[in-house]
């Protein structure tokens, strides 16, 4: 009989119970949240032993210290307030433009035969120069930013929204056909529903590029906001505060996916089964 | 009074040599319209100062190849790459098979796969400028860190949404787990581990010139710093314009790659 | 009432490569199809069952030859699908699904879907998500939307082929049921010589040359029972027949010793 031994995975499962305080501690390791903390002591150990070795590397210790005095120093919150204006206009135009395009490209060979290519041309261009190129174009204004943001993200969209439509499952396809529902609808109620979980995925793709894009653009073209204080810290050679910018960078990214994205995405995929994960 | 309702009549299929043409029409077409919009956005939109058009960038482009510039800073950009990227899948491919697999490592990688995702590659750049001084070690090291996630995440997401009837099927005749790997796991993650490989492959010639901005003495990244550093817009756009080719170049053949280890899938209808 | 005429109807698949032969996989069929009537279109796997349907509901193209719906309604003709699989979109409700396939959803709509549904003993299952219930439930599901849109034409294609045998039987004893009540003209493709003959009024066989080989009227009175000894003679008949038919078209199958 295959479904005991076999199908277990999980580590420290065992078939009697047993409550003592180190088959407590135990569990609590082993658990999820048990998990994850371990993986951030391992990386803060990694980080102190690397700061340890390297000299110009600042340890956490270093960068915590700085970000206290900075905090105190105002002018956090001001600079965030202006990145994230500038992130989420360009994250909009992206979602929007990336759909649309991506939409078209599955669904028509002639939108597809048009678009491609330079859609593609799109994804083969590294933010770094849509973030100079819009430096050179826009001198020190907003555009830079939000253009940067948005040219980064659109063709990662467009193109997993493109694959989400080419992989619409082929026999309900038919199904609509066959029984001659409009094109409207069948893109409403089987094509979107369908691609949601493409579209979440390419706007997720795009929203940690557009993420890195706004930093490069302001880095080059801004006297305010998350990525100009950065450069700031680094051209004054002070590498506690070129990191705890970028740790407060990163910081929110990984806050944001944990609070919004990956709720949203848990509850709009309900019907799925998976058996795989235990 | 009977009406008619349907009618559906014969219609020759096209022959091979006719469907042949229209493929070729289409890749004609596709880069047509780009030029066409590239030509619109100069001297229409914008000026030609400002976003040079199509000519202008390739004769820029031109005299970069016939100089041997190009050469030689593609090599050394290449060679990067290829070290960088064949650690991040060393890396990648066992996290996203622990990850897909069993919950205790999903929530182990979860927060510094994001992490490592999320860190913009100007980080890695400084970072590896700071580490390991100017040179190859930098780029090599920035790539597989940056490549290493999205081969992880698509390996994981792809033993995740694995058919699970078919799991349930190999539990029920009492296949153990090396047979359900062998037949079911693995054959169904390839096109994933395939596609985040195609996926990394695009961000990590990007990450690398990135790098090679902030840190190298050489390589395609270097030289469009130097173009923007003399306000040369008709450079950046001219190796930009060669970095580009030379990714697409690269990408078809990986796509024929592709299209040749699937050819029992069948093609897909049009949605 | 509505009258499905097909003429000199051929599909030809051109040639998977250089040197291959293109396929042809249905050969002139001529075919006519009047109002009421249940017609079961028999064959082996591969001989064109399913490209004809494919042809007839619009998925794809015939090479050759006409397909002509004249009915005495104004109006576009429509088609009811029944498939293999269920074929319900898995993140709509079961009515959500069949008021899928309707371009009027008003109250009467609903109304006529509720029906349908309670017909084929599901009416309880309307809020319900596919994956919640059975194969058979889901495949009974389907029959119910072919119906509910009130089709000229209800193309069924092996409906009860991936059901096990009890289920099968149990929604063949529906459908006809179903089919006694609203007297729709069916088209029902199967490789079960059995079920045709319990189920039709005439059942047309072809064979792997894609071509018309014979066509049998059956005049027993609906519904029919398999237990029914005058329906299991009429099958044992059938049957002979078929397989001579294959055996003579070249198919290899081996016809098993039998009267008749």
């Amino acid at each position: 009989m295959s479904t005991g031994a076999a199908a277990r995975i999980e580590p420290g499962a065992r078939p009697r119970r047993d409550t003592g305080l180190p088959r407590r501690l135990l569990d609590a390791v082993l658990s999820n949240t048990g998990a994850r903390i371990t993986s951030y002591l391992v990386f803060v150990l990694g980080w102190q032993i690397l700061g340890g070795l390297y000299e110009r590397v600042p340890g956490p210790v270093e960068v915590v210290q700085f970000l206290a005095d900075e905090i105190g120093r105002g002018g956090v919150w001001d600079a965030f307030q202006v990145t994230l204006e500038r992130f989420f206009a360009g994250v909009a135009i992206a979602f929007v433009a990336g759909v649309v395009i991506g939409l078209l490209m599955g669904m028509w060979p002639l939108a597809r035969a048009l678009l491609k290519d330079t859609t593609m041309v799109g994804l083969a261009i590294p933010a770094i120069i849509w973030a100079l190129l819009t430096a050179l174009w826009f001198g020190f204004s907003w555009k830079a930013p939000v253009l940067t943001v948005a040219l980064t993200a659109t063709p990662f969209v467009a193109i997993n929204v493109t694959q989400g439509v080419q992989g619409t499952p082929r026999d309900l396809i038919r199904m609509s056909k066959a029984f001659g529902v409009s094109t409207h609808r069948r893109v409403r109620e089987l094509v979107l529903p369908f691609i949601m979980d493409y579209v979440f995925t390419g706007l997720r793709f795009g929203i940690i590029l557009g993420w890195n894009g706004v930093l490069l653009s302001e880095w080059f073209a801004s006297t305010e906001g998350v990525g100009w204080r950065t450069r700031y810290w680094y051209d004054a050679n002070n590498f506690d505060g070129f990191v705890a910018w970028i740790f407060l960078f990163v910081a929110f990214i990984v806050v944001f996916d944990r609070l919004v994205l990956s709720p949203i995405q848990r509850r709009v995929f309900r019907w799925r089964t998976t058996v795989a994960m235990r | 009074m009977a009406n008619v309702a349907l009618r559906r009549q014969g219609v020759r299929a096209p022959s091979l040599a006719a469907r042949r043409w229209k493929q070729a029409a289409v890749v004609i077409v596709g880069w047509a319209a780009f030029f066409a919009l590239w030509e619109f956005a100069s001297s229409v939109l914008f000026n030609p100062y400002r976003l040079p058009g199509p000519v202008a960038v390739f004769e820029a482009m031109e005299s970069i190849v016939t100089s041997g510039d190009a050469v030689k800073h593609f090599k050394a950009s290449l060679g990067k790459i290829f070290l960088g990227f064949g650690f991040g899948v060393a890396l990648g491919v066992p996290i996203g098979f622990l990850m897909g697999t069993t919950r205790y490592w999903k929530a182990f990688f979860h927060d510094p796969v994001l992490v490592a995702g999320s860190i913009p590659g100007i980080t890695y750049a400084v970072l590896a400028l700071v580490v390991f001084g100017i040179g190859i070690e930098g780029p090599i090291v920035a790539v597989a860190l940056i490549s290493m996630p999205y081969i992880a995440l698509n390996v994981s997401a792809g033993l995740e949404g694995i058919d699970s009837s078919l799991i349930m099927m190999s539990r029920a005749f009492g296949r153990g787990r090396k047979d359900v790997l062998r037949h079911v796991l693995i054959p169904t993650i390839t096109p994933f581990v395939f596609a985040g490989v195609r996926l990394s492959f695009a961000l990590a010639w990007k990450v690398e010139a990135l790098t090679e901005v902030f840190g190298s003495s050489d390589g395609i990244g270097f030289m469009i710093r130097r173009s923007y550093q003399l306000f040369s817009v008709v450079d950046v756009l001219a190796w930009t314009g060669l970095f580009v080719i030379f990714m697409l170049l690269l990408e078809r053949v990986l796509v024929r790659l592709e299209r040749h280890l699937f050819r029992w899938r069948p093609q897909e209808a049009t949605a | 009432m509505a009258v499905l005429k097909v003429e000199n109807l051929t599909k030809v698949f051109p040639a998977a490569g250089k040197d291959a032969e293109p396929t042809r996989a249905i050969d002139r069929i001529d075919l006519e199809l009047s109002g009421h009537a249940f017609v079961s279109l028999v064959g082996p796997s591969g001989c064109g069952k399913s490209t004809f349907l494919n042809i007839l509901s619009g998925v794809e193209e015939p090479t050759d030859g006409s397909i002509t719906v004249t009915s005495d309604e104004g109006g576009p003709a429509r088609f009811g699908y029944v498939f293999q699989d269920p074929r319900l979109l898995p993140w709509r409700t079961i009515m959500q699904n069949i008021l899928y396939v309707h371009d009027d959803r008003g109250e009467e709509t609903k109304r006529r879907a509720l029906e349908y549904l309670d017909m084929v003993g599901l009416a309880h299952t309307g809020g319900m998500y596919p994956a919640q219930l059975s194969g058979g439930m889901q495949q009974r599901v389907g029959i119910a939307r072919a119906f509910s849109v009130d089709p000229d034409l209800l193309l069924m294609d092996e409906p009860f082929s991936h059901l096990d045998a009890i289920t099968a039987r149990s929604l063949r004893d529906q459908l006809q049921e179903i089919w006694n009540r609203t007297r729709k003209t069916v088209l029902f493709v199967t490789h079960d010589v059995m079920e045709a003959v319990q189920l039709s009024g005439k059942i047309i066989v072809m064979s792997r040359d894609g071509r018309i080989h014979a066509e049998f009227t059956i005049d027993l009175p609906h519904p029919r029972s398999a237990a029914d000894p005058e329906v299991a003679a009429l099958q044992a008949e059938i049957l002979g027949e078929f397989e001579k038919i294959q055996a003579a078209a070249g198919n290899g199958a081996a016809a098993p010793a039998q009267a008749g």
